[in-house]
């Protein structure tokens, strides 16, 4: 294509992304809205794939006419790969495992998808590394699928995880590569690895096998030691955004579990003082918190990055420059850490929306699927699961559009990185596993004449204190 | 704890898990909440600042060969004062570059210039290269135009009134604003020192860059005595019949206050006080009236708000908000003085604001846009920024003001023919420097048209160097017709 029918194109298209995403959001949000406890709503996934797909391809095939004089056939193949991830995982996966959400995997995809279209837009190459992470993503979503839909008790693995959790984090800080500032990653062979996102993973399991369990505080310990020590050693990293992911975590979980004001209290206490011993200790947390504070005072230096976002996110509009017509590559980060301004430069303030709109209808849904069920591992699960992405997302973009200080962390699903896509997927496939665990519950109480409620509500008059 | 659960080990109680989850999702999901109003807020607000910013490399147009060639910028009878011309090099190359018109020099903080990131130039760039254009116009462009066209600005600027503005500060530092009462139309704003905006490297000083019109921070002096007025009579009862012997340097409450050259004005009552601008008397009426009844009537005023105007940006105006300032500085804050800090533009709105029987209204810089087809889209309608006092107020200080031009320090801003309402202001700086001049007025009294703001720093009292300049100005403008 020549550049100027390029531009034209990618003008009008505008619309028609826009316009698709919000299908996908109406359809969504009406499936949120009339879900009713024990899946008796019919489990359909109505047109999602085909908008998606949909999506991908006239995205992907606009990409393809980018570079002036041909078209790259490559592009296109690379949107027909994501396509056809998406058509198997909705079609096989639902075929395969009964009681697989369709909100959840259409609220992933959705995200995936406009990563991996910004991503190919930001840079090629990086576009093709990241969509073979979404396949590996799939193959660990799969498998947790597999691990997590079963009636098998992991509780032994709790120990081992914990150690081998903070092995990891102490590796990192003494081999790991920096980039950015932060001690991120360890390179492996000819993969750069960040060890913090999988420890994310070991997070989530070792609370909810660990505090399904009522004890006392001593026999607590071990956990506590485990939190504190991994939120210390990321500190350590500076991997900011992960310390404060990993710290928001333990604390809601730990009071969903134990209800217990007053170490949840004190760890809020602590936690606060941590971060104001830090802002006095360490420059780089000032010179964010300054940033934040106004990014246009040092818009050579401290501000450059926050401020550039702003531009970016300011300039796009309603419906944004239109994809290709911007200049995302002058945001520092764009396509880690600043996806989402790069995306509402091109997709518009509409999209950005739509994205954490999104976001927030996965935390519903992840809610739904945790009252459905009825073992304490599997609830704590999936609150580990929704209460994990909902602060990451909220972390980033909260400080991409500064709301809050920005602390570097991926945006989940959406980000160029291999760790955060797998590990994210794997979120999602633990998510999945107890959802089909649900439906094979509510079938188990469909085939009996009566369901027995009594149960649960035995169990709520012993609880005395 | 006790449990009489059969189990071995303790389980925590389901209904009390899923009732913790419910209220933490809870908050997690108004998290969501904040974040998507937050982001609509901000975008709101500041999109369009973020835009225009100088960092910004969307619009920065290679004019060597520009893919879009921007607009012009007229003043508001249609005179170019900017527009993009061409010229051919040495080489037989043809490029193109931004042709100032020679009266620009007047207006050059309005206008200001790309490279340097300020004025029309910077701030309006989204019309300029026509990003405000619907799809069929940007499609048909980049269809069927070589290079596409962006939109002329016209602004509220007449480049009559500017120029007369910027004789009248001559080489003096310090600003003019000139503005319309009714719709805040700015029609002059004049900036010193300045500089050249078609070569900015030329006779460049320390403050050239700075339009202190907008960003400007000076003590307001006397004119903060309109605001103390109309504070005393909202909040005392009887205010304006009150009275106060002035013996030039008064005691009031134990704090000795002097007037301007420790002239003693003898007995006077709010009218007389403002007219010959008793410092006593209104230094009275500050401690009587506290801190805090003072400070939120600057407050209505705008004072300590961040103006969040469509096409003006300026700077906020300070009035002290600190809870342990003596009642010496409450004093000297009631006629303008101690830590109060006002903007030229912002005095000119307040201004307005008496004028229009409290209502200020927002500033405008954009008169209208005119597309590529020479259609021009006026941009109409008033916005109200604030409202400041209520109707009765602004009417006694008008009435005061009126008398402070015919009888009192602002005679010299006295025109035959013409009511002109003001105030003098006189700012002690310090350092043994002369005080900075201050006039803001408006006129005609009767329906005005037409309101002032002048500042000339280090010039001498208001009444002797801002008030003739601001005379002069009032009636050239409504020769001129506003
Ligand atoms: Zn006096």
């Amino acid at each position: 294509m020549d550049k100027k029918q390029y531009e034209i194109l990618a003008l009008m298209l505008r619309y028609w992304f826009v316009l698709l995403l919000i299908c996908i959001l109406y359809i969504l949000l009406k499936k949120v809205i009339i879900y009713k406890q024990g899946g008796t709503v019919k489990r359909t996934t109505g047109n999602i794939p085909f908008i998606l797909v949909l999506y991908t391809l006239s995205a992907f095939g606009l990409l393809a006419g980018r570079e002036p004089g041909g078209y790259d056939l490559d592009v296109l193949l690379l949107g027909a790969i994501i396509s056809v991830v998406v058509l198997f995982q909705f079609y096989f996966l639902f075929y395969f495992f009964k009681g697989i959400d369709e909100v959840l995997l259409s609220i992933v995809d959705t995200l995936a998808v406009l990563g991996l279209v910004m991503l190919q837009r930001l840079s090629p190459e990086l576009a093709m590394n990241q969509v073979e992470w979404f396949i590996y993503g799939n193959v660990g979503m799969f498998i947790f699928i597999m691990i997590f839909s079963r009636n098998i008790d992991l509780g032994r693995l709790t120990y081992p995880l914990m150690i081998s959790g903070i092995a990891v984090l102490v590796v990192v800080l003494l081999f790991g590569k920096e980039s950015g500032g932060a001690k991120r990653y360890v390179v492996l062979g000819p993969f750069s690895v960040q060890p913090s996102e999988f420890v994310k993973l070991i997070f989530i399991f070792v609370l909810a096998y660990y505090l399904k369990i009522k004890r006392t505080f001593f026999q607590n310990l071990p956990l506590y030691i485990f939190a504190a020590l991994s939120v210390i050693l990321v500190v350590l990293h500076k991997d900011l955004g992960s310390a404060l992911q990993y710290f928001l975590l333990f604390i809601s979980i730990y009071y969903i579990a134990t209800s217990d004001w007053l170490l949840t209290g004190a760890a809020v206490a602590t936690g606060i003082v941590g971060a104001a011993i830090s802002y006095k200790l360490f420059s780089h947390v000032r010179v964010r918190v300054q940033a934040w504070k106004n990014p246009w005072a040092d818009i050579g230096g401290g501000g450059y990055q926050v401020a550039q976002s702003l531009i970016a996110i300011g300039s796009g509009g309603l419906i944004g420059f239109g994809l290709g017509l911007g200049e995302p590559n002058v945001i520092p980060a764009s396509r880690t850490d600043f996806i989402f301004a790069a995306i509402c430069e091109e997709f518009g303030i509409l999209t950005g929306a739509a994205v954490i709109i999104l976001f927030g209808l996965l935390l519903v849904r992840g809610m739904q699927k945790g009252l459905e069920s009825d073992k304490e591992t599997d609830t704590l699960l999936v609150c580990g699961c929704v209460i994990s992405l909902t602060i990451q997302a909220f972390i980033i973009i909260g400080g991409v559009i500064k709301l809050i200080p920005l602390t570097g962390i991926t945006l989940p699903f959406v980000s160029y990185g291999g760790s955060s896509m797998f590990v994210s997927m794997c979120i999602a496939g633990m998510m999945q596993g107890i959802s089909i665990k649900n439906y094979r519950l509510a079938k188990a109480f469909e085939a009996l004449d009566e369901p027995d409620e009594l149960e649960y509500e035995g169990e709520g008059f012993n609880e005395q204190d | 704890m006790s449990r009489m659960n059969s189990n071995t080990k303790v389980k925590v109680s389901m209904n009390r898990i899923k009732r913790n989850m419910r209220s933490c999702i809870f908050v997690l999901l108004s998290l969501y909440l904040v974040l998507l109003v937050y982001f609509a807020y901000t975008l709101f607000m500041y999109s369009d600042r973020w835009f225009a910013d100088p960092g910004n490399t969307r619009v920065k147009v290679d004019m060597s060969n520009p893919r879009i060639i921007p607009g012009r910028i007229y003043d508001r009878n249609m005179l170019t004062l900017v527009e993009t011309g061409t010229k051919t090099e040495d080489n037989g190359q043809v490029v193109f570059y931004r042709k100032y018109h020679e009266l620009s020099r007047c207006a050059a903080h309005v206008i200001g210039n790309r490279q340097l990131g300020i004025g029309a130039e910077t701030r309006f760039i989204k019309y300029l290269l026509g990003y405000d254009n619907n799809l069929i116009e940007r499609v048909y462009q980049k269809a069927f135009l070589n290079r596409e066209q962006g939109n002329n600005i016209i602004l509220t600027i007449d480049i009559e009134l500017q120029r007369y503005a910027d004789e009248a500060l001559g080489d003096r530092s310090g600003s003019i604003v000139l503005i319309n009462p009714k719709n805040g139309e700015i029609l002059a704003m004049v900036s010193h020192p300045d500089f050249d905006p078609s070569d900015p490297g030329k006779d460049m000083k320390n403050e050239s860059l700075v339009n202190k019109a907008i960003y400007g921070k000076y003590p307001p002096g006397s004119i903060m005595k309109l605001i103390t007025a109309a504070a005393a009579i909202s909040h005392l009862e009887g205010a304006e019949e009150f009275t106060l012997e002035c013996k030039g340097r008064t005691d009031i409450d134990g704090i000795s206050v002097s007037c301007y050259s420790e002239r003693a004005h003898g007995l006077v009552d709010m009218n007389r006080a403002l007219e010959v601008s008793c410092n006593a008397y209104f230094a009275k009426l500050a401690v009587d009236l506290g801190w805090k009844n003072l400070r939120s009537t600057a407050e209505r005023f705008g004072f300590n708000r961040d103006f969040i105007f469509e096409e003006v940006i300026t700077t906020k105006s300070v009035f002290p908000t600190s809870g342990t300032k003596s009642t010496e500085e409450l004093a000297w804050a009631g006629v303008g003085q101690d830590e109060v800090l006002v903007s030229p533009l912002h005095m000119a709105l307040i201004a307005s604001s008496i004028a229009n029987d409290g209502k200020m209204p927002e500033p405008k810089l954009i008169h209208g846009i005119q597309r590529r087809n020479g259609s021009i889209v006026y941009k109409s309608g008033t916005k109200t920024a604030l409202n400041t006092v209520p109707t009765e107020i602004a009417q006694a200080l008008k009435g005061m003001m009126i008398n402070a031009v015919e009888e009192g320090t602002g005679k010299k801003a006295y025109k035959q023919g013409i009511e002109i309402a003001g105030k003098t202001g006189t700012a002690e700086v310090g350092n043994g420097s002369l005080p900075h001049a201050w006039f803001i007025g408006f006129a005609p009294a009767e329906d005005p048209s037409i309101a002032i703001a002048v500042i000339i720093e280090r010039a001498g009292s208001g009444g002797s160097e801002a008030a003739p300049v601001a005379g002069d100005l009032i009636s050239r403008a409504i020769r001129l017709g506003y």
